[in-house]
């Protein structure tokens, strides 16, 4: 019966989602945990994963591929950033419904990993210790991408 | 209208149409569901034990335990308990089984004294009722036709043997719900296409929500229904109000048919209690009728109305139309598949009338055809 509580040997999988930012400091119980609420979809190059104004449900993370985010219909000419393997986007949604601010399409093939808004409040009422630290690595994310809008509007200002 | 309002297409809500097919499948539904109540009724306790057992299941994962382990060990544990509670209780019952037959046959006795009371100052006041002797002939057609206890077990007894295998499907369910809830969610999931994910996420979401917070309705409307009657029953000085308030409570579960059970047993209790005093029946039935009112009329909606979201008046109207369509099995699964049914009608409504989503898997399929045939 002990045997059944010690701790597992970690899986590919759950390695792979380890090196996630977003959940790198959870355990592999906890991720095993997480592991249970995420969704998998495949997108081919150019499919549109969301638009911007749409009310966003989910937090999309990057397994494979690359993910361009733009400015509605503009494409690359709109481009606001190009995300790689490991990063996320879409994680206001994770906070609230408010609409998406900008398209997300697929640059390249790519495989997202989802995280559904209401599976991470069910996260926050049953496995407060688990959404705590998914919260800490969002804020952790949301703090730098402040830091870089202050940068480079103080740059603005000084150019 | 902003770019983005007219990007992201219509959205008109649920009309009338909608509306009116949300109702068609419900009723459609009971209609079905009535032909296989042996299937539905283990399903329907199958969802309570699943939202019952998936706290300490949560727990057990969180320590490390794997999710066919943790589903296995509450489902072991919780047959374990019913089968020691069922095992400990069973000498008591058969202790006391002369004693509950005694006493139910005392209580028939009481309910029919009080009936033939009834009858005969009602024929002191009309002549007509004595010249028809309506005493004696309600009277002796109810000896006649209740018969001996005896003769009303059996039935009841063939009846529980006959649902029993069906009822033990109820926990080999739960444990499937436990094991594999998620697997089938994200299967479902994953045969959606791009475009409609998140909002069929969101559909999956409600209806769990909806279970969720319909099984939760009934408990509360259970307490509501048990204090009431109680404090009803005490203020009356009627013995075990509790004990009487929760068993009547319990068959409220039954839209109307177990209310008008829970009154009778009631009535029953009074008459035989204070044989000479027949008020306390009328008083006892006057209570009844009144918390049956608030039952129906105010707590219903505000319980398992209000944590489906439907509007009082739509909850009542659809209470008779689940009766009419499928009698009393539609009597208690009209708002739990109408709250699933509204839930899957209104997004669908949603997801077919928006033209952008629409747009985006046409978009989507042809890419998927032009992979498909690019070195043809």
């Amino acid at each position: 019966m002990v045997s059944l509580f010690r701790p597992k040997k970690t899986t590919p999988r759950l390695e792979r989602l380890r090196n996630l930012s977003l959940f790198v400091n959870l355990t592999p119980p906890e991720l095993r945990i997480v592991d249970g609420l995420l969704h998998e979809r495949d997108y081919l190059a150019g499919e549109v994963i969301f638009d911007e104004g749409e009310e966003g449900q989910a937090i999309y993370i990057v397994a494979s591929g690359e993910v361009l985010i733009c400015r509605q219909g503009q494409g690359e000419i709109g481009a606001v950033a190009h995300l790689s393997a490991g990063t996320f986007f879409g994680e206001l949604a994770l906070l609230d419904n408010s609409p998406r601010s900008a398209q997300a399409r697929a640059a390249t093939a790519s495989q997202l990993i989802v995280f559904f808004r209401d599976d991470f409040v069910g996260l926050l009422d049953t496995h407060a210790r688990i959404a705590s630290k998914i919260s800490r690595e969002l804020a952790r994310h949301l703090g730098a991408r402040m830091r870089d809008m202050a940068l480079a509007y103080g740059a603005h200002q000084h150019l | 209208m902003s770019d983005s309002e007219s990007i992201n297409g219509t959205n008109p809500g649920s009309g009338p149409i909608v509306w009116a097919t949300i109702i068609a499948v419900t009723c459609l539904l009971l209609f079905l569901f009535q032909k296989i109540l042996w299937l539905v009724v283990p399903f329907l306790l199958a969802l309570i034990l699943y939202y019952f057992l998936c706290p300490p299941m949560q727990a057990l994962i969180y320590r490390g335990m794997s999710r066919e382990g943790a589903a296995s060990t509450v489902i072991t544990v919780f047959l374990g308990f019913v089968a020691v509670a069922g095992v400990a209780v069973m000498p008591w019952v058969a202790a006391h089984l002369a004693d509950w037959q005694d006493m139910l046959n005392r209580y028939i006795q009481g309910g029919m004294q009080l009936l033939n009371r009834s009858l005969r100052a009602l024929e002191v006041h009309w002549p007509t009722l004595a010249n028809a002797h309506l005493a004696d002939t309600v009277t002796s057609r109810l000896e006649h036709g209740s018969g001996s206890l005896i003769d009303h077990l059996e039935p009841i007894a063939i009846g529980i043997m006959a649902w029993a295998p069906s009822l033990m499907l109820a926990p080999f369910l739960a444990f499937f719900f436990l094991r594999d809830g998620r697997t089938f969610k994200r299967f479902l999931g994953n045969a959606v296409p791009n475009a409609f994910f998140e909002r069929t996420l969101f559909l999956l979401h409600e209806i769990d929500r909806t279970s969720r917070a319909y099984f939760q309705g009934l408990i509360k409307l259970t307490v509501l229904d048990t204090i009431t009657l109680a404090a009803g029953l005490w203020v009356l000085g009627i013995p075990g109000p509790l004990a009487l308030g929760v068993i009547c409570a319990v068959l409220a579960w039954v839209p109307y048919v177990g209310s008008i059970l829970g009154g009778l047993l009631v009535v029953l209790v009074a008459a035989t209690d204070f044989p000479d005093a027949p008020g306390m029946a009328y008083w006892a039935v006057a209570l009844f009728v009144v918390v049956r009112l608030l039952d129906d009329f105010l707590y219903m909606p505000l319980t398992i109305g209000k944590s489906l979201e439907l509007h009082p008046l739509v909850t009542v109207l659809m209470i008779f139309v689940g009766g009419a369509v499928a009698g009393i099995s539609g009597l208690m699964l009209v708002l739990p598949v109408l709250g699933v049914v509204m839930v899957i009608g209104e997004t669908t409504g949603i997801i077919v009338t928006d033209a952008r989503l629409m747009a985006r898997h046409r978009q989507a399929r042809s890419l998927r055809k032009a992979l498909a045939s690019v070195d043809l």
